[in-house]
């Protein structure tokens, strides 16, 4: 080791990105600490590919300024950044083994050979390959190709490691394997990871915190539990995990809580933006936030529903349930025939 | 053949059998067998001719004792032993005539000779154009390459596909024009009186021979088979992912060690089919030295066959070089091959 790489902080002043008349990203504050596991989750188009184009340097803003460690990044190209980026189709060398790949970043640097193949042996060690390390990138399973283009990424020594939905392309033990390899080498080598992704399962578990993003826009940054419990936006409620969303009227708030009228009956809510009375709202519900009940019970935030449809998921099973004209998902626990139904019932939370 | 047969039918796939074998046959098996046939023989003075030509005279020369002792028969006085001696003479004169008259036939008939000779046939002037010819064909490969390889990037890389497709048409228009007509406006510009030198003139520049100098051919040459340079040089870049090189870029390669670690190697097949195409059009070209030239400057390889075949009307040496040609363009095609590590598959890709 060529001593301890530590993360760097990243700074954006207002950036924003425009492509002709087109706002790819609107004017963006954010400021992401050294060592953090940042992840940036949004749908497609929502400009979160573009934001990290200007974080490694392969665009510059707009307007407004980009910081790493402190230093204006702007009009510094990628191969001068403290930054090292792991493609989304990895982008391997596939004319080069996997050696030569790991030690590219080096031989750029001007190593001599033996020093870089001594380092991407290093490297290759950290992430299991060396019996691997003079095959072609095309000879290698999804998995392997994926920790080279890591130990590749982190040959560089950088500060930041901006991930583009690297884990994409693999089956889901796969990618809960690499989540976890991923996390791992975040915590050993303290380097600001900045992940981008559409799947709000990779952010949830990885991330120190998320920033949810739609339309060029970052709409919630917090704490994975932040942004599922406590979701602040419209979008990042539907978009992270699963809702139930209620048209409704607020009768009468108080106090962080409100009374809020829907053609389902009333429902006592959280009231996090204090609306005030009469105002208009969506109320968002959990699915698995909600309950079967019997015909008698609580009386309050109760609806009336016929149970349509069953599907055993494994862990939990999903209801589909219709109220009026409505359509409502609830999770219930799998226990093991305990929440077998037949076609009717009571809905609660 | 059966794979054939399933996808065409017993009669259209015996029908495309039928041609492509008439076609492997007529146009490209039998030619040549028949060139280098040709190139193994020709047409000798029959063995031993020179102790032929020696005995005729000395046969010629009885045939003068004869006639001279004949002579001295018919002063004979007796007129028996008189026609009797001049019988025997006649006789011996008969069979002395029909002797020489053997021998001359034998004489003046060539024999068809197998040998190498017609190869050996090619004098040091003759030798001088072959080397030349294959030396100006490289540079005109290389300088096509050096020219080609920018702008078949450029528009593979840095356009975007609707630009790509207008650049690559505007490419392809002049090429609709008949080549002979390329090459004649060629000739015009670069003419001793043209409007090159006509504008070298303004700087007080004397006229500069382009044509008579064999500078024009060269011009011409990369002007008239750049396309197939271009084209596959193109195709092969297009193929590249683009990822690849913002990869090396954000490792930190420079330009030059972007193109000579990562765009080249990937571009390999497509060097080679432009190398090739480019090496044998300019080796086998007979249009553009003929015209650029008008026998002003040394001639081309491909005339002196011309002139072998349809001037000296002498096909076996006109074969034997038309040969030579060939083996060197065959052996550029493995070189190439090898140099570039690219097998047949790559190149048929």
């Amino acid at each position: 080791m060529t001593g301890q790489t530590t993360g760097m902080e990243i700074e954006l002043r207002r950036s924003e990105v425009r492509f002709g008349s087109f706002q790819a990203v609107q004017p963006t504050d954010l400021r992401i600490a050294p060592g953090e596991f940042f992840s940036i989750l949004g749908p497609s188009g929502c400009g979160k590919t573009t934001l990290l184009r200007l974080l490694s340097g392969f665009l510059d803003p707009t307007a407004g300024d980009v910081l790493i460690g402190g230093k204006s990044m702007v009009g510094t190209g990628p191969s001068d950044r403290p930054t090292a980026l792991i493609f989304q189709n990895l982008a391997l060398f596939p004319l080069m083994s996997v050696l030569e790949n790991v030690a590219f970043g080096l031989e750029m640097r001007g190593w001599s050979k033996v020093r870089r193949r001594a380092r991407a042996m290093e490297l290759l060690e950290t992430v299991a390959l060396t019996e691997q390390a003079g095959k072609l990138p095309a000879q290698l399973s999804g998995g392997q190709k994926q920790r080279v283009a890591i130990a590749r990424a982190l040959a560089v020594e950088p500060a930041v490691l901006l991930l583009d939905e690297p884990l994409s392309a693999l089956d889901l033990k796969l990618r809960q394997h690499m989540r976890a390899e991923l996390k791992q080498i975040q915590a050993r080598t303290g380097i600001t990871f900045v992940y981008i992704t559409h799947d709000q399962g990779e952010a949830l578990t990885m991330s120190d915190r998320i920033a949810v993003m739609n339309h060029g826009r970052i709409v919630q940054i917090g704490t994975p539990d932040e942004v599922y419990d406590h979701p602040d936006a419209a979008f990042s409620a539907t978009f992270v995990g699963e809702m139930n969303v209620f048209d409704g009227k607020v009768a009468a708030g108080a106090d962080g809580f409100a009374r809020i009228d829907t053609r389902l009956g009333q429902f006592r809510a959280t009231n996090p933006k204090r609306l005030a009375d009469g105002a208009t709202t969506l109320m968002f519900v959990r699915p698995e936030r909600m309950r079967l009940l019997d015909a008698a019970g609580v009386a309050e935030n109760r609806l009336a529903a016929v149970v349509q449809r069953r599907d055993l998921e494994g862990a939990y099973s999903t209801l589909t349930l219709q109220a009026q004209d409505q359509v409502l998902t609830v999770h219930l626990q799998h226990l093991g025939g305990a929440d077998q139904l037949a076609g009717g019932g009571d809905a609660g939370f | 053949m059966t794979r054939l047969t399933r996808a065409f039918g017993r009669p259209l796939a015996l029908l495309i059998l039928l041609f492509a074998s008439l076609w492997i046959l007529g146009l490209i098996a039998a030619p040549q067998v028949i060139m280098i046939e040709q190139s193994l023989w020709r047409m000798e003075r029959p063995e031993g001719s020179a102790e032929i030509s020696v005995r005729i005279d000395g046969l010629y020369n009885q045939l003068d004792v004869l006639a001279l002792d004949r002579s001295a028969v018919e002063a004979e006085a007796d007129a028996s032993i008189r026609a009797q001696k001049l019988d025997t003479s006649d006789v011996a004169l008969a069979a002395l005539e029909a002797e020489i008259a053997g021998l001359e036939a034998t004489e003046s008939t060539p024999v068809k000779v197998y040998t190498l000779a017609n190869f050996a046939q090619m004098g040091s002037a003759h030798f001088a154009i072959f080397l030349k010819t294959i030396v100006a064909s490289l540079a005109v490969t290389a300088i096509a390459l050096a020219v080609c390889y920018p702008i078949a990037f450029a528009v593979a890389k840095l356009e975007t596909p609707q630009r790509a497709g207008m650049i690559m048409l505007a490419l392809v228009i002049p090429y609709a024009i008949n080549e002979l007509l390329r090459i004649f406006a060629w000739q015009m510009i670069l003419n001793y009186n043209g409007p090159v030198n006509a504008l070298l003139g303004l700087f007080g520049v004397e006229p500069i021979p382009f044509l008579e100098s064999g500078t024009g051919v060269f011009v011409a040459m990369v002007y008239a088979y750049i396309l197939f340079m271009v084209f596959p040089l193109y195709n092969v870049l297009e193929t590249l992912d683009s990822n690849q090189i913002e990869a090396a870029r954000d490792l930190g390669a420079s330009s030059w060690r972007i193109h000579t670690r990562v765009v080249i190697p990937h571009a390999r097949p497509g060097i080679a089919v432009g190398c090739i195409m480019t090496f044998m059009l300019s080796a086998g070209s007979y249009a553009v030295p003929y015209i650029m030239t008008r026998g002003t400057a040394a001639p081309w390889f491909t005339q002196l066959i011309y002139n072998r075949f349809f001037e000296a009307t002498n096909w076996n040496v006109g074969a034997a070089y038309a040969l030579s040609l060939l083996v060197i363009c065959t052996l550029f095609i493995f070189v190439m091959m090898r140099l570039l590590k690219v097998s047949l598959k790559d190149i048929a890709k």
